[in-house]
């Protein structure tokens, strides 16, 4: 008996047959497993993202504005009103001030401490 | 009794009857082609489940390029290929832990047992493997085998050429 003969005599004795109805039952449940599992691992990555999403934009919103003394953060509160219209106030405010004392300096010295007396505040109540 | 391609058409378009059908119609080629493979009847039966899983995804863009016959055996010799690398490291281990009876058999007495087989056809390169693995459990022409992987019929001829001498030196076969 040659090589090849030989070896597909290993195979001959094999021949069982499957259920055709039991098997295309047991397929069809792990069909629709596969297609459960596969809609799962979807709606996870989906949520990671939205949560992922979530947590840099609220991150980002969070640590706007914070200003780092002594070690310490600090929040300007001034973010509560409206910034463009803050601005626009001050601004007047200031040029009232130099056309009425003549006074760039003093303009200058207004400015800073409308930027820092909130902060300047919350220190005193600290210490 | 309705065609490869009739059947085919209805479950593009929606019957999961139609591909039921061609599940009953094939079980027993799919099924027989992994027996032959593993020695394991339930691991022939999750292959031959992988196969239909596989078909059920790729059938409804199956364009009729290539005959379904042709189609199937792809899929079949793929996941056959998978399993392969997946066993490869066992299969060697199997290969190599040959016990010692302390009886010499000679050549002609050998009878291999089949993970003997394929272990050694899993350590062919995986062309070779191929081949080697249609031509002795299917004993398929070596021109399908040729269509089967896309290669010409002396490609065919050679790798198995190859792939099975290497076959039988790695079970010891010296005739």
């Amino acid at each position: 008996m040659n090589f090849e003969a030989k070896l597909r005599k290993t195979f001959s004795s094999d021949g069982e047959i499957l259920d055709p109805d039991q098997f295309i039952n047991k397929l069809t449940s792990a069909r629709y497993a596969q297609a459960l599992k596969r809609s799962q691992v979807i709606s996870g990555y989906l949520a990671l993202t939205v949560i992922l999403f979530v947590g840099i934009f609220g991150f980002n919103e969070l640590d706007q504005g914070a200003i780092l003394m002594e070690g310490n953060y600090y929040y300007s509160t001034s973010t509560d009103f409206d910034q463009g219209e803050d601005t626009e106030y001050f601004n007047d405010l200031a040029l009232y001030i130099i056309e009425q004392e003549e006074d760039i300096w003093m303009a200058f010295s207004f400015l800073d401490e409308v930027e820092y007396d909130n902060i300047i505040n919350i220190m005193e109540e600290e210490s | 009794m309705k065609t490869d391609r009739e059947l085919i058409e209805e479950f593009q378009r929606g019957s999961d009857a139609a591909f039921n059908e061609l599940v009953r119609k094939y079980l027993d080629l799919v099924y027989g082609f992994f027996q032959k493979i593993t020695s394991d009847k339930m691991e022939a039966e999750d292959l031959a489940q992988t196969v239909f899983i596989k078909l059920f995804k790729a059938l409804k863009k199956f364009r009729f390029e290539s005959e379904f016959n042709t189609y199937l055996y792809r899929v079949n010799v793929n996941t056959a290929n998978t399993y392969f690398k997946r066993n490869k490291w066992r299969n060697m281990l199997h290969l190599d832990q040959v016990p010692d009876t302390g009886y010499v058999e000679t050549s002609r007495e050998k009878e291999w047992r089949k993970e003997e087989v394929w272990a050694a056809v899993g350590r062919l390169p995986t062309k070779q493997r191929l081949v080697v693995m249609m031509r002795i459990s299917q004993a398929l022409p070596f021109k399908d085998i040729g269509n089967i992987l896309d290669i010409t019929e002396g490609s065919a001829k050679v790798n198995y050429h190859h792939g099975i001498k290497r076959v039988k030196l790695l079970l010891g076969n010296n005739q």
